[in-house]
C-alpha cells in the first residue's frame, strides 16, 4: 500500500472511529430522583420566541415559561436553571440529556413524539396568516400561488403543512422570528402562515407596517406541553401532577394573560387523567 | 435508555444534500473569483495608487478583516432594504462573501507585490507599460506560483465559509442539513452524513486545486 493510499484509508477508518465514539453508550437524561438530589431544574426556553421568553431590560431571560419553569421549580423545591435553545437544537439538546425539559412552542407532534416524550399540554397553539394589510392575503388559497413567498422560520410545524397544503408558494427560510417579520416588513416575502398567539408582540417594532393577522382555524389548534427525554417517566408523571395544579389554579392562564396581552385563543382543558 | 443511531431516516435526504453541496461549490467558486479581481485591484493600487486611493482600500481591508463576516453579510441581506437595496439571499451572500475574501486576498496578493524586484518594475516603465499591463504581463505571471498555495488555502477556507449563508435562507449544505434535521431530528446521523459530504468536497477540492497548480506554475503541491 502506497503512503496516500494507507494516509486516505487511515482518515476514512479514524471518521468510522470518531462516529462511533460519539455516540452515547448511555443517556444522561436525569430522573426526579436525579433532579431533587441535585437540587437544581434544567429548563431549555427559546429568548428568540417572545413574550414565550426574551431577555428582559436588565439582559435576564424573562418571559411566559420561564414564570411556568419557575413555578414548576418552586412546587420541586428546587433551583431552577434556564438554558436559552434555538429551534433546531431544541429538541437534541432534552433528547441528549443537557436540559430536563424544554419549552420552546413545543407544540406536539407524532414526529417529534418518536425522539422525545411530553406531558400534558401547557397551552394551546392557533395558526393564522401574518401579512401586510390591502394585499388579500388572508385564506391559504390566496398563498398559494408561485408569486407569493412565505418568510418562515426553519425547523417549525408550519413547514411540512405548507410543503403540503401550499406547494405553489415560494418558501423562504430563516433562523428566527424577528428575521421572519423583517423580512415581510421589508418586501422579501410577502406573508407567512405560522402560530398567531404572539405575533402582536413580535410585530411591535414595526409601527410603519399595517399588519393583517388572520386566524386559520380550519388548519386546527395544536397543544404545546414540556418536552422530556424519551422514558423518563418518573420526571414527566410528576410534571403532569404539577401542571394539573397549575392549571386549576389559574397560574398558567393568569401568566398568559400577562405576557400574551390577553386569554388563550383555545384554553386547555384541565384534565385529572393522564 | 439506549440512542440508536438510524440512518435509514436520513439517507433518502442524501441527494438533497448533494443538492446543496453544489451550491456550495458554486458559492464558493463565485466569492473566491471575485474575491480575487478585488485583491489583485487593491493590490495594485496599494502598490501604484495616489495615496487617497491606497489609504481607501487599506480602509476597506480592516473594516472587512475587524468585522464578523456573520455581520457584513447581516448589513447588505437586513440594512440595504431600509434603504430601497433589496437583494435576493443568494446575491446578498454571494456580494457579502467576496467583499470579505477581497479583503484577504487583497493583503495575500499585496504580500506577492512586495516580493517583486524592483528592476523589473523600472524595465516594464521603460518600455512603457500602463500599471494595468504591467499587473497582466509583468507583476501577475511572477507571483503566480508563489502565491497559489495560499490561495488554494483561501479557496478552501472559502467552501467552509459558506455555512454562513444557511442563516439567511440560501439552501446549501449546511442549510440543507438543517432543514433534513428538523425534519427527521436525527441529528447525530444528518450531521455525520453532512461532514462526510463536506470531508470530500474539500478533498476533491483540494485534489484539483494541487492538479492545476502542477499543470500551470509547476508546484509541487501534495495530493492527499
Amino acid at each position: 500500500m502506497t503512503d496516500r493510499r494507507a494516509i486516505f484509508v487511515g482518515g476514512a477508518a479514524a471518521a468510522a472511529a470518531a462516529a462511533t465514539l460519539l455516540t452515547p453508550k448511555e443517556a444522561s437524561a436525569r430522573s426526579l430522583e436525579d433532579v431533587l438530589r441535585g437540587g437544581e431544574l434544567r429548563v431549555g426556553v427559546n429568548p428568540t420566541l417572545p413574550p414565550r421568553a426574551l431577555f428582559n431590560d436588565r439582559n435576564v431571560i424573562d418571559g411566559f415559561e420561564p414564570e411556568v419553569a419557575a413555578a414548576i421549580a418552586q412546587k420541586l423545591g428546587v433551583r431552577l436553571v434556564l438554558q436559552a435553545v434555538g429551534s433546531p437544537e431544541r429538541i437534541p439538546m432534552v433528547a441528549s440529556g443537557r436540559i430536563d425539559f424544554v419549552m420552546g412552542a413545543m407544540s406536539r407532534t407524532s414526529e417529534r413524539a418518536k425522539v422525545i416524550d411530553y406531558t400534558v399540554p401547557v397551552h394551546s397553539e392557533n395558526y393564522g396568516i401574518v401579512s401586510v394589510a390591502g394585499r388579500g392575503l388572508t385564506t391559504i388559497e390566496a398563498l398559494n400561488k408561485p408569486e407569493v413567498t412565505l418568510a418562515q422560520v426553519r425547523g417549525t410545524t408550519a413547514i411540512p403543512y405548507i410543503q403540503r397544503a401550499i406547494p405553489n408558494a415560494q418558501v423562504l427560510l430563516l433562523d428566527n422570528y424577528p428575521d421572519r417579520n423583517r423580512a415581510i416588513a421589508q418586501g422579501r416575502a410577502q406573508a407567512s402562515f405560522d402560530g398567531i398567539d404572539a405575533v402582536r408582540f413580535a410585530l411591535r417594532p414595526f409601527r410603519q407596517v399595517q399588519w393583517e393577522v388572520t386566524a386559520v382555524p380550519s388548519f386546527g389548534v395544536t397543544y404545546s406541553g414540556l418536552g422530556v427525554a424519551k422514558n423518563n417517566d418518573s420526571l414527566r408523571l410528576w410534571l403532569n401532577i404539577a401542571l394539573y395544579e397549575l392549571h386549576t389554579d389559574g397560574t398558567i392562564e393568569r401568566l398568559w394573560e400577562k405576557w400574551f396581552d390577553g386569554p388563550m385563543f383555545t384554553k386547555v382543558p384541565a384534565s385529572p387523567f393522564f | 435508555m439506549n440512542y440508536s443511531l438510524i440512518y435509514s431516516q436520513v439517507t433518502p435526504h442524501i441527494p438533497y444534500l448533494l443538492g446543496g453541496a453544489v451550491l456550495t461549490l458554486q458559492l464558493a467558486v463565485i466569492s473566491f473569483i471575485a474575491g480575487w479581481a478585488i485583491g489583485l485591484v487593491n493590490a495594485s493600487v496599494l502598490h501604484f495608487g495616489p495615496r487617497p486611493a491606497r489609504a481607501a482600500v487599506q480602509a476597506y481591508v480592516t473594516f472587512f478583516i475587524n468585522t464578523p463576516l456573520l455581520v457584513q453579510i447581516f448589513f447588505i441581506f437586513f440594512v440595504l432594504p431600509d434603504a430601497g437595496i433589496l437583494l435576493s439571499p443568494y446575491a446578498a451572500v454571494a456580494i457579502g462573501m467576496s467583499l470579505n475574501a477581497g479583503a484577504y486576498l487583497t493583503e495575500i496578493q499585496r504580500a506577492g507585490f512586495q516580493s517583486l524586484r524592483r528592476e523589473e518594475i523600472d524595465a516594464a516603465t521603460a518600455m512603457g507599460f500602463s500599471v494595468p499591463q504591467m499587473v497582466w504581463y509583468v507583476i501577475l505571471p511572477h507571483i503566480a506560483k508563489a502565491l497559489y498555495p495560499p490561495l488554494s488555502n483561501q479557496f478552501i477556507i472559502q467552501v467552509m465559509t459558506t455555512s454562513i449563508a444557511s442563516i439567511f435562507a440560501v439552501e446549501e449544505l449546511t442549510g440543507r442539513a438543517y432543514n433534513v434535521n428538523s425534519l427527521t431530528f436525527r441529528s447525530l446521523e444528518v450531521f455525520s452524513i453532512t461532514a462526510l459530504i463536506y470531508v470530500v468536497l474539500t478533498l476533491a477540492c483540494s485534489l484539483a486545486l494541487a492538479l492545476i497548480g502542477r499543470w500551470l506554475f509547476r508546484v509541487k503541491a501534495r495530493i492527499l
